[in-house]
C-alpha cells in the first residue's frame, strides 16, 4: 500500500535517532514492564488507515507518572522515539512508530484521581476511557459528554483534541479540559494550571497540549470538566429533500438559540445503508437526527419550537420521544451507522477521514464531495456533526486495488483542499497524524513556522512521536 | 525610557539602539509618529499603584502593513515594543518599563465582515465591545463578553478577559475562533480557519490570546456571535452569610441552570451601593443574576432558582423580566465600580482578582474580608461567583504612607491564599508587572515551559517586555 505513502518532508527538525542503547537500558530498568516481542509490538502500531504500519522496537507498560519520567529520561539520553499509546483508535497514523523507538502504553493508568460534585470536575489518569469514567460517575449524577464514538482513552482524546456527537452543545476536549499534568521532553512533570474554572495566568499551555498528538509531552493525568446528567433526554430525527434544506434548517436553528445537544446528518447512500444493516425503512433522503437535553418542560419547548423551524426548509416525518428506549429506535440509523456501512462490502478495509467549515459552506462542500465520490468510483457515506460544520466520510476500499488506492488518495486530497479553500480545515476531529501533514502547511502557512519553533524549543532533539503533524 | 541599559530575562536593552529605531520609525512614518510627552503620558497610564514608565515614542497604526513595518525595523534594533488599546488593563500592561515604542491600535477599528450563517464576525483589534454590540444591533446577534470597561476586543484578546457573563458564555479564550498577528520578525500570521472546531496542528489561537502583547501583535480577530435572548429575566436575592450566598451559586450551576450572570457582592459592597445609587438594600451578601432564554424556559429558570436560593435562606427574592426593572434591580451591580470608588473620599482605588474552584469560593472571600479587617483596609468585594472569580477594590489614601505600605503584603496574601487553593492569582486581569512574582508560586517549572516559548517566538525579546516574566 506504499501508494499512499507520502514522501517524508524534508524538514529541520532531527531525525538522527539512537534507539538500541534505550532499548538496552530499559529493558534493565523494566524488566516485565517492557516487551520487546513481535506481537505486543504488532499491537502498538496504526492499524486503523492503510498507512505501512511501522513496529516500534519495544513497548513500556507504563503504572504511574514516576514510569513515564523515567521513560522519557532514558529516550532523551540516548535521543531515542517515543510514542504515547492510549487504546490505539486515532485515526490519522498518530501511533505509527515511523522512525521506530518505544512506545509508551498508558492503558495501565487507569484510575479515576477525584470527582469534585460541587466544582463540577474529576480528575483522571490518561488510560481512563470515557465509558469507564461515565459508568463511574452514574451515581453522581454527573457525566463526561464528550464521545468521539470509540470508547477511547481520555489521554488520547485530550491528544488529539477529539470530540464528536454532542459538541455541538459542550463543546470539544480544548472546551472541556481544566488542567494537565504532563512529562515533558525533558523529563520534568509539568502541572499547566490550577483548577479554577477560569484564569489570566500566563500562556495557556492546557490548551497548547491538548490537540498537539503526543509531540510535545506525555499527559499522565487530566482534570475535565464535568455536566449534571440532563433531567430528560430527547431524540428525534427528520427527513429533507435534499442536503441543503438539511443545513439551512441547522443554520436556523443554532441562530434561533435552540440549545440542541447531538444533531447529526446522513446522507441517503448512509441512509440506504443503514436501511439494509438495521432493517428500517427510512426515507432514502438525508437525515437529521438530534436530541435535546434539559427540562421537560424545555425538552418539549426545543422540539416544538425545532419542529416549526424544520417544516419551513421542507423537513419531513419529524418525529421525537423523550421515552428513553423510543429513542434509541429513532437514533438506531446513527449508532449502526458504521457498522452498516462495514458490511456493504466486507472484504474491503474501512477508511474514515473528516474534515470541518463554517457551516455555511458546509452543503456546498458535501455535496461536491459526493460528486467526487461518483467522479473517483469511490463508495462511501457521509455523516456529519452538523451543527459544527463537520463533517466524515465513510470509506470501503479494496487495498490490493491499485486504481482505487490512487482515487482514494485524489479524492483525500481534493477532500482536504476543498474544505481548506471554503475557510476550514483539513480535520475537525481527527488530527493531523501522519496523513494530513501536508494540508496543514496549506491552511495555516508559516504559522505552521511557529508551531515548529514550540515543537524544537520544548523537545530540541524530536524525540516525541517524530513524524506527526510536521 | 532607560537611563542607559537594563536587562530582562538576561537581555540587554540599550538606550541608544532604542532612541536610533525611534528616530527611525519617526523618518518612516511622519504624522502618525509622536514623541510630545503628553501623548507618551496617555500611553502608560497603569490604572494602579504602579509608576508610570513612558515609551520613547508612540505610533498610530493605521493597518497591519504600518505594525509589521514597525516590528520590523523594532526588531532589528532590539527596540521594545508595547501594544496598546484603550488601555484600561489592571496590571501595568501597558507601561514601557525599558521604553520603546508604544502601537496605538485604536485607528484600527473597523468591523471587517459579519458572518451572519455562521455567527461570527471579523473585526480590527481597535474596535471595542460597545462598537461592535451597536454595529451588531439589526442583525438580532450580539457578542456577550463584557469585562465592565469598554475595552478593545485586541486588548480583551491579550488578557484574556471575561466578566459578569463568563458563566454562560465563557472567556476570550472560548470566543475566539481565529487570529491574525505580526509575529515578532515581522511575518503577519493568522492562527485558524474560521471552522467551528479543528484539529490541524497547534492551537496558535489561544497561545496568543491572554498572551498580554509578549508574542506578537493582534491585527484581526474572528468572533462567536450569539443570537440576543428573546428574554432576559434578571433579579436579585440577599443572604446572611457569604457562605449561603456561594452555595446557593454551586447548587444552581449543579442543577445545570443556564444562569446567565450571577454576581455576589459583600456587605461592604451593598453599602457603599446604597450610598452611591441610593438604595436601601439590606446590608448583608447580595447575589445578583440574570437568566437568558424564551419567556417559558426563563420562568422555569427563575423558579427553580428562587427555590434554591430560598433552600440557604435567601431574602428578599425579586425578579423581573421587564428590561427597565430589571436595570433597577441590578443597579447596585452596574454602579458597583463609582459606589466604590466614591464610598471614602479622598482615596484611590486599587482593583485586584483572583479565581478559585468554586466550592473554594466562600472560604476564600471570608478570609479575605477577615484579612482586611484585621490590617485595617477597606476594600469591597465583588464576584463573578459562577466561576469563582472576585475582584477586591482596596480602598487607599496615598497620602497614608502607613496604609498604602499595607497594599503589597495583602495583595500577597490573596495571591497565596488563592493559589493554596487550587486557584490562581488573576482570573481575568492578567499577570502584567503586578503578579509576575506569584507565577511560580501557582505554575512552578511550566513558567519556564513558556519562557521557552517566549524565547522562540521573539528571540531578541522585543515583544512588550517586563510583562509576565520576571
Amino acid at each position: 500500500m506504499s501508494v499512499l505513502e507520502k514522501e517524508l518532508e524534508v524538514s529541520d527538525l532531527n531525525f538522527d535517532f539512537n534507539k538500541k542503547d534505550a532499548v538496552t537500558e530499559l529493558t534493565k530498568e523494566f524488566g516485565q514492564q517492557f516487551s520487546i516481542s513481535k506481537s505486543v509490538r504488532e499491537q502498538h502500531t496504526d492499524t486503523t488507515t492503510i498507512h505501512t504500519s511501522k513496529l516500534p522496537d519495544g513497548v513500556v507498560f507504563a503504572e504511574n507518572e514516576i514510569d513515564v519520567k523515567k521513560t522519557v529520561e532514558i529516550c532523551q539520553k540516548y535521543k531515542c522515539p517515543i510514542i504515547p499509546f492510549g487504546v490505539g483508535s486515532s485515526l490519522e497514523g498518530h501511533v505509527n512508530a515511523l522512525y521506530g523507538g518505544i512506545s509508551i502504553d498508558l492503558n495501565n493508568m487507569n484510575k479515576i484521581l477525584h470527582v469534585s460534585p460541587e466544582d463540577g470536575y474529576a480528575v483522571v489518569q490518561p488510560g481512563v476511557t470515557r465509558e469507564q469514567l461515565n459508568v463511574y460517575l452514574r451515581d453522581t449524577g454527573l457525566f463526561f459528554p464528550i464521545d468521539p464514538g470509540a470508547n477511547a482513552s481520555l489521554g488520547g482524546m485530550a491528544s488529539t483534541n477529539a470530540s464528536g456527537t454532542n459538541a455541538v452543545r459542550y463543546g470539544t476536549m480544548k472546551d472541556n479540559v481544566i488542567s494537565l499534568k504532563c512529562v515533558m521532553p525533558n523529563g520534568e512533570i509539568v502541572k499547566t494550571s490550577n483548577r479554577a474554572k477560569k484564569s489570566s495566568a500566563g500562556y495557556d499551555l492546557t490548551r497548547l497540549i491538548v490537540g498537539s498528538e503526543g509531540t510535545l509531552g506525555i499527559i499522565t493525568e487530566i482534570t475535565i470538566k464535568l455536566y449534571g446528567i440532563p433531567e430528560v433526554i430527547a431524540g428525534g430525527r427528520v427527513t429533507f429533500p435534499s442536503i441543503k434544506d438539511a443545513t439551512e434548517a441547522v443554520i436556523m436553528v443554532i441562530q434561533a438559540g435552540i440549545p440542541v445537544a447531538r444533531i447529526e446528518l446522513l446522507d441517503e447512500e448512509q441512509v440506504k445503508a443503514c436501511n439494509n444493516y438495521s432493517k428500517l425503512n427510512l426515507p432514502e433522503e438525508p437525515l437529521l437526527l438530534l436530541e435535546f437535553h434539559g427540562s421537560e418542560s424545555s425538552v418539549k419547548e426545543q422540539s416544538e419550537f425545532f419542529s416549526e423551524i424544520v417544516s419551513d426548509f421542507g423537513g419531513n416525518n419529524f418525529e421525537s420521544t423523550s421515552n428513553n428506549e423510543e429513542r434509541n429506535k429513532l437514533w438506531k440509523a446513527r449508532h449502526d451507522a458504521y457498522y452498516a456501512t462495514k458490511s456493504c462490502k466486507p472484504d474491503h478495509e474501512y477508511i474514515a477521514t473528516d474534515v470541518c467549515v463554517p457551516i455555511s459552506k458546509l452543503s456546498e462542500c458535501i455535496e461536491k464531495t459526493q460528486n467526487d465520490l461518483t467522479k473517483y468510483d469511490l463508495f462511501g457515506h457521509i455523516v456529519g456533526h452538523v451543527g459544527d460544520g463537520n463533517f466524515h466520510v465513510q470509506l470501503m476500499v479494496d487495498p490490493k486495488n491499485d486504481i482505487e488506492i490512487n482515487n482514494l488518495n485524489k479524492f483525500l486530497d481534493d477532500l482536504s483542499k476543498r474544505a481548506i479553500l471554503l475557510d476550514g480545515t483539513c480535520t475537525g476531529e481527527h488530527g493531523i497524524g501522519q496523513g494530513k501533514k501536508q494540508y496543514l502547511v496549506e491552511e495555516l502557512g508559516s504559522s505552521v513556522n511557529f508551531m515548529k519553533n514550540i515543537k524544537k524549543a520544548l523537545d530540541p532533539f524530536n524525540i516525541m512521536n517524530p513524524g506527526k503533524i510536521f | 525610557m532607560l537611563d542607559k541599559e537594563s536587562q530582562w530575562l538576561g537581555k540587554t536593552y540599550n538606550k541608544k539602539n532604542i532612541q536610533e529605531c525611534i528616530s527611525k520609525i519617526k523618518d518612516k512614518f511622519g504624522q502618525q509618529f509622536s514623541d510630545s510627552k503628553s501623548i507618551r503620558e496617555q500611553h502608560s497610564h497603569t490604572m494602579t499603584i504602579h509608576e508610570s514608565e513612558l515609551p520613547d515614542g508612540v505610533l498610530f497604526a493605521s493597518n497591519k502593513n504600518d505594525v509589521s513595518d514597525a516590528v520590523k525595523i523594532c526588531n532589528d534594533f532590539r527596540c521594545p515594543i508595547i501594544p496598546f488599546g484603550v488601555g484600561s488593563s489592571f496590571e501595568g500592561h501597558v507601561n514601557a518599563p525599558f521604553g520603546g515604542l508604544s502601537i496605538d491600535l485604536n485607528n484600527m477599528n473597523e468591523i471587517l465582515n459579519v458572518y451572519q450563517d455562521d455567527l461570527l464576525v471579523t473585526v480590527q483589534p481597535g474596535v471595542t465591545r460597545e462598537q461592535l454590540n451597536t454595529h451588531l444591533r439589526d442583525t438580532g446577534l450580539f457578542f456577550p463578553i463584557d469585562p465592565g470597561a469598554n475595552a478593545s476586543i485586541g486588548g480583551m484578546s491579550s488578557t484574556r478577559a471575561s466578566g459578569t457573563n463568563a458563566v454562560r458564555y465563557g472567556t476570550m479564550k472560548d470566543n475566539v475562533v481565529s487570529i491574525e498577528a505580526v509575529m515578532p520578525n515581522g511575518e503577519i500570521i493568522k492562527t485558524s480557519n474560521k471552522a467551528k472546531k479543528s484539529s490541524a496542528g497547534y492551537d496558535l489561537t489561544r497561545i496568543l490570546v491572554g498572551s498580554e502583547g509578549t508574542l506578537g501583535i493582534i491585527t484581526e480577530i474572528t468572533l462567536k456571535l450569539y443570537g440576543i435572548p428573546e428574554v432576559i429575566a434578571g433579579g436579585r436575592v440577599s443572604f446572611t452569610s457569604i457562605k449561603d450566598a456561594a452555595d446557593t451559586v454551586i447548587t444552581t450551576i449543579q442543577s445545570g441552570i443556564p444562569v446567565a450572570r450571577i454576581e455576589l457582592l459583600d456587605a461592604i459592597q451593598v453599602k457603599a451601593c446604597n450610598l452611591y445609587s441610593k438604595l436601601s438594600l439590606p446590608e448583608e451578601p447580595l447575589l445578583l443574576f440574570e437568566f437568558h432564554g424564551s419567556k417559558k424556559s426563563v420562568e422555569e429558570q427563575t423558579e427553580l432558582f428562587g427555590e434554591i436560593a430560598k433552600d440557604f435562606g435567601g431574602k428578599n427574592y425579586e425578579w423581573t423580566s421587564n428590561n427597565e426593572e430589571r436595570n433597577k434591580l441590578w443597579k447596585a451591580r452596574h454602579d458597583a465600580y463609582w459606589a466604590a470608588r466614591s464610598y471614602m473620599p479622598g482615596t484611590e482605588m486599587y482593583s485586584t482578582d483572583v479565581c478559585v474552584p468554586i466550592s473554594k469560593l466562600s472560604d476564600c472571600i471570608v478570609e479575605t474580608v477577615k484579612d482586611l479587617e484585621e490590617n485595617d483596609l477597606v476594600g469591597p468585594i465583588a464576584s463573578h461567583a459562577g466561576d469563582g472569580n472576585f475582584h477586591v477594590a482596596v480602598m487607599l489614601d496615598l497620602n497614608n504612607k502607613n496604609e498604602v505600605s499595607k497594599l503589597g503584603p495583602f495583595l500577597d496574601r490573596l495571591s497565596e491564599r488563592a493559589i493554596k487553593m487550587d486557584g490562581t492569582c488573576t482570573g481575568e486581569h492578567g499577570i502584567g508587572q503586578g503578579k509576575r512574582k506569584y507565577m511560580y508560586n501557582e505554575l512552578g517549572n511550566s513558567v519556564d515551559v513558556m519562557e521557552a516559548i517566549k524565547k522562540s517566538f521573539d528571540p531578541n525579546l522585543i515583544m512588550n517586555p517586563g510583562k509576565l516574566f520576571i
